[in-house]
């Protein structure tokens, strides 16, 4: 199976005064073209860095030490020039945030930040050709009336609504890739499930990859084919969705599934002790179920 | 016993043609010693209803009573005192120019708790009790994790030796391993100080492990409120059977559960 991005061996250390802080200790992860992959961890534990690793925002950054390789459809992203990383952003990948309403723009109405975004694309896009292709995204994602949705800011829609708003953005240039950090933990659980169920839909009708992060094992488990489990900046454990939560090996894996309070009620979970342990080598479960 | 009985409460927001009930018609009691979760979609009027419980909002009309006296506008130290806040986002909730052992003095100083020698003291022995160590008290809230940020909101409200707690999403913002000690930590204060709880939040696995009675709110108004385990084994609303319907799952054995009380139409 060809890959649409692998990274391998990456590692990510900050460099202070007197100090530097290894954040990721050489991990390896690939996504197929259509996969949605889930990396699966704690606060702190490397997953949003991986993130802007991948979108090449992190190599921007002077204090920040990179090695290994960002392989996005053939080539290294590490390796690029920074307008080549920059032209990737937004056309071949695109990324959704965790608060919807305050990654967009509150000065500009959506119908303005639609047409800057499909101008990333294609710089000379007409207006009237960019506001229709946006009519027809906010359709997708069961916008009702988007005409007005494109006429308002985002302070003026609910947070579902800006979700969807995102979604439809992210999705605008066709990208090949998405990357969705902790997409709805800012809304209610049902608007939350509405979108989970909506972004399902519209990356399976348009096959792109997804690259969801997330600390929420309920949430991965319903979204996600494949599963990286995350911590301190080691991959400790990977497979197929129903390998991972049938039967997670990792002690690590373990104390995350334990701590999930479940609707059975077996009682408030155990609070695992952090152990030496959590630090063993990676367990992988192989690519098919 | 009840310790605290709300009667036709109402808050409107706006007037005339733009009125909005926050909250329509409410009454339920809270007994004393019980956890007692408030659970529904953003909208529904939770946190207006903490608000007004909180006495941070007036109530349009209806009564609150609390130990059989009623809460009006100006309430007193001691009905203040009594009942404490935790909000969700530890962060925004603490101030962050204070040290963390001056924002869990505030209380103290503010309803004259003890001798002002033994303040200290009181602060630490309430950092204790959430299990934080005792030094932290001069740090301030930036140089402390999300856990250790949401236990100084806990040990700032206990320090008052409050009866009554209104938790207002405590553990939304914290991830799985965090929250499973915060609540944890909960519910151990619960039993050992004999406080009762309004645990306020949209997470209904966290509500069916901790909460001993559920009442849940649609636009303003109660739908349904019942012991958990009644509320989880036959839900009698199709609101209620639609929320857990929604509830992210990660074994087989609660989504067979999950989809037998979605599916129950």
């Amino acid at each position: 199976m060809t890959k649409l991005l692998e990274i391998s061996d990456l590692t990510l250390s900050f460099k202070e005064l007197f100090a530097t802080t290894d954040v990721l200790h050489g991990i390896s992860l690939s996504i197929a073209a259509g996969e949605r992959v889930a990396l699966v961890g704690e606060s702190g534990s490397g997953k949003s860095v991986t993130a802007r690793i991948i979108l090449g925002l992190l190599q921007e950054t002077k204090t920040a030490h990179i090695t290994g390789d960002v392989v996005f459809e053939g080539k290294d992203i590490s390796g690029m020039v920074r307008r080549d990383r920059a032209r990737l952003r937004g056309t071949e990948m695109s990324m959704i945030f965790q608060d919807p309403t305050s990654s967009l723009n509150p000065t500009f109405t959506i119908g303005r930040q639609f047409i800057e975004i499909l101008r990333r694309r294609d710089g000379n896009r007409a207006k009237a050709d960019c506001l229709l292709r946006a009519t027809e995204m906010l359709d997708e994602v069961s916008i009702p009336n988007p005409e007005r949705v494109l006429a308002s800011y985002a302070f003026q829609l609910s947070g579902g609504m800006n979700q969807r708003v995102m979604i439809a953005m992210a999705l605008a240039n066709q990208p090949k890739l998405l990357l969705a950090d902790e997409p709805g933990t800012a809304l209610d659980v049902s608007v939350q499930a509405q979108t989970l169920d909506l972004m399902r839909n519209m990356v399976t009708d348009h096959r792109t990859a997804v690259l969801f992060i997330s600390h929420n094992l309920g949430v991965v488990r319903e979204f996600a084919d494949r599963v990286f489990v995350i911590y301190r900046g080691n991959i400790v454990e990977d497979g197929p969705t129903a390998a991972i939560f049938a039967d997670p090996r990792h002690a690590y894996t373990r104390a995350l599934m334990s701590a999930v309070p479940r609707i059975t009620g077996a009682g408030l979970p155990e609070v695992p002790e952090v152990s030496e342990a959590f630090l063993a080598p990676q367990i992988s479960h192989g690519d098919v179920a | 016993m009840s310790l605290l009985s709300i009667q036709n409460l109402t808050k409107t927001f706006g007037a005339g043609q733009m009125a909005v009930r926050a909250i329509d018609g409410v009454s339920f009691d809270v007994r004393e010693g019980e956890c007692l979760a408030i659970v529904g979609e953003s909208g529904s009027g939770k946190t207006t209803l903490a608000n007004m419980i909180m006495g941070i909002l007036s109530q349009t009309s209806g009564l609150i009573t609390f130990d059989g006296k009623p809460l009006g506008a100006r309430r007193s130290p001691g009905q203040r005192r009594a009942i404490q806040l935790v909000q969700q986002n530890p962060l925004s909730s603490l101030n962050p120019k204070r040290s963390i052992g001056a924002s869990v003095r505030l209380g103290l100083d503010t309803y004259n708790i003890g001798p002002k020698s033994a303040r200290w003291n009181s602060v630490e022995r309430a950092l204790e009790a959430v299990g934080l160590p005792t030094e932290m008290r001069k740090r301030a809230p930036s140089a402390l994790s999300g856990g250790q940020r949401q236990r100084v909101s806990i040990a700032r409200a206990l320090a008052c030796s409050p009866r009554l707690l209104v938790l207002d999403e405590p553990t939304s913002a914290l991830d799985v391993l965090v929250q499973a000690r915060v609540l944890r930590l909960l519910n151990n204060l619960r039993t050992d100080l004999g406080l009762t709880y309004v645990f306020i939040t949209h997470d209904l696995a966290v509500v069916r492990n901790i909460a001993d009675r559920v009442a849940v709110f649609q636009s303003g108004k109660l739908v349904e409120i019942d012991d958990t385990s009644q509320i989880f084994t036959d839900p009698q609303q199709p609101y209620t059977r639609s929320l857990i319907g929604t509830v992210p799952v990660v074994d087989a054995e609660e989504l067979t559960l999950r989809d037998k009380l979605a599916g129950q139409t």
